[in-house]
């Protein structure tokens, strides 16, 4: 849920999370130790700036993949089709979990659930994906146009490395638009 | 001149020579494009051109946004070593790829850029690479930009991620 060890699975992403968790970690120390003394110990740090917009990211990609898990039930025709989408979702969620860093013991420790934190047409496991197979690619095709905008309109809030990865992530969902639009087509040239 | 944006503060030298890694981006495929478009008749030649186009008129804003900071833009080289050969549509499309490639990891270097101007105009050239890359290419990729291994490998997603769902249009 909150991308733990539990949930590294790769080596690379396992390795570099945990050199990463200790870094944060010891910069928390120095701050603490630096700043206000002992006393700042008993505030919980507060999170990176970043978290809350990494947190608004991860969730907004578990909306789209249960978005696609919702359509390729409902259109097991359109699976070939979108399962490679939907795969490159979860290897967006994926990193996205992996940059997410939280001080152990602050206020943000406790995720909150994707689902509390998303807004869109639907929710996840939700009916709102339309039946039909034109329907339910156009559906897909809007969320994918709306994703990118969310995360390229968040761009310049976050730190230099978290925006290339959402830049990066936003230019796969606007290619995913195009590439929809050749599976409604359903013959491509 | 008007340089209301360039007057305020000057750019840091690490904006400015992300702006120069894009525009030498932009003067290398819009050189290939040369190449890549020679190479190609009918619906994708003309796709060719209007992707050429697009990293002419990439170029001009990348050109402006440097003068007005008081760099010198970096020129075009006269010619370039094409990073494969060129022989028939396969590696003319292939060669299209490379050079989006190349194009949308210059222009995520900019998303680093910490003015907001230069970040949204970064983002926004990342965006448009992709999309013509994954035109060209025939399929879409999870990560534009990045080069592999700086991500996460794909997991579950194994074996799905060579697809090809379109093949590229071959004459």
């Amino acid at each position: 849920m909150t991308g733990g060890p539990g949930t590294a699975g790769t080596g690379a992403g396992r390795s570099r999370r945990a050199v990463l968790a200790a870094t944060a970690a010891s910069t928390a120390l120095l701050a603490v130790a630096g700043c206000k003394g002992v006393g700042a110990l008993a505030t919980p740090p507060s999170p990176a700036p970043d978290v809350g917009l990494l947190r608004a990211a991860i969730a907004a990609e578990e909306v789209m993949i249960a978005r696609y898990d919702a359509v390729i039930a409902g259109s097991p025709g359109l699976a070939a089709d979108l399962r490679p989408l939907r795969a490159e979702h979860r290897r967006h969620r994926a990193e996205l979990r992996s940059r997410l860093i939280v001080p152990p013991g602050s206020a943000e420790t406790a995720a909150p659930s994707p689902a509390a934190t998303r807004s869109g047409p639907a929710a996840p496991g939700a009916g709102g994906v339309p039946s039909a197979q034109g329907a339910a690619i156009s559906f897909l095709q809007e969320a994918e146009r709306a994703a990118a905008a969310a995360l390229l309109r968040q761009l310049t809030a976050v730190s230099p490395s978290l925006a290339q990865l959402m830049a990066s992530v936003a230019a796969a969902e606007a290619t995913h638009v195009a590439a929809l639009a050749a599976v409604g087509s359903s013959g491509h040239a | 001149m008007t340089g209301i944006s360039a007057r305020r503060q000057p750019l840091a030298a690490a904006e400015i020579s992300a702006l120069q890694a894009a525009l030498a981006a932009e003067h290398a495929a819009a050189y290939g494009y040369g190449v890549v478009g020679a190479h190609l008749t009918g619906h994708a030649l003309a796709t060719a051109r209007a992707d050429w186009v697009a990293h002419q008129v990439a170029r001009d804003s990348l050109e402006s946004m440097l003068q007005s900071a008081g760099a010198t833009p970096v020129a075009a080289a006269a010619a370039y070593r094409l990073p494969q050969r060129v022989h028939g549509t396969a590696a003319a499309i292939a060669l299209a790829v490379t050079l989006e490639n190349r194009v949308t990891a210059a222009y995520l270097g900019l998303v680093a850029a910490t003015r907001p101007t230069l970040r949204k105009f970064g983002a926004r050239e990342v965006v448009a690479a992709a999309i013509r890359a994954a035109s060209w290419r025939g399929h879409t990729v999870a990560f534009p930009g990045f080069p592999a291994g700086a991500v996460m490998p794909p997991k579950a997603a194994r074996g799905q991620s060579g697809h090809g769902r379109t093949p590229p249009p071959s004459g």
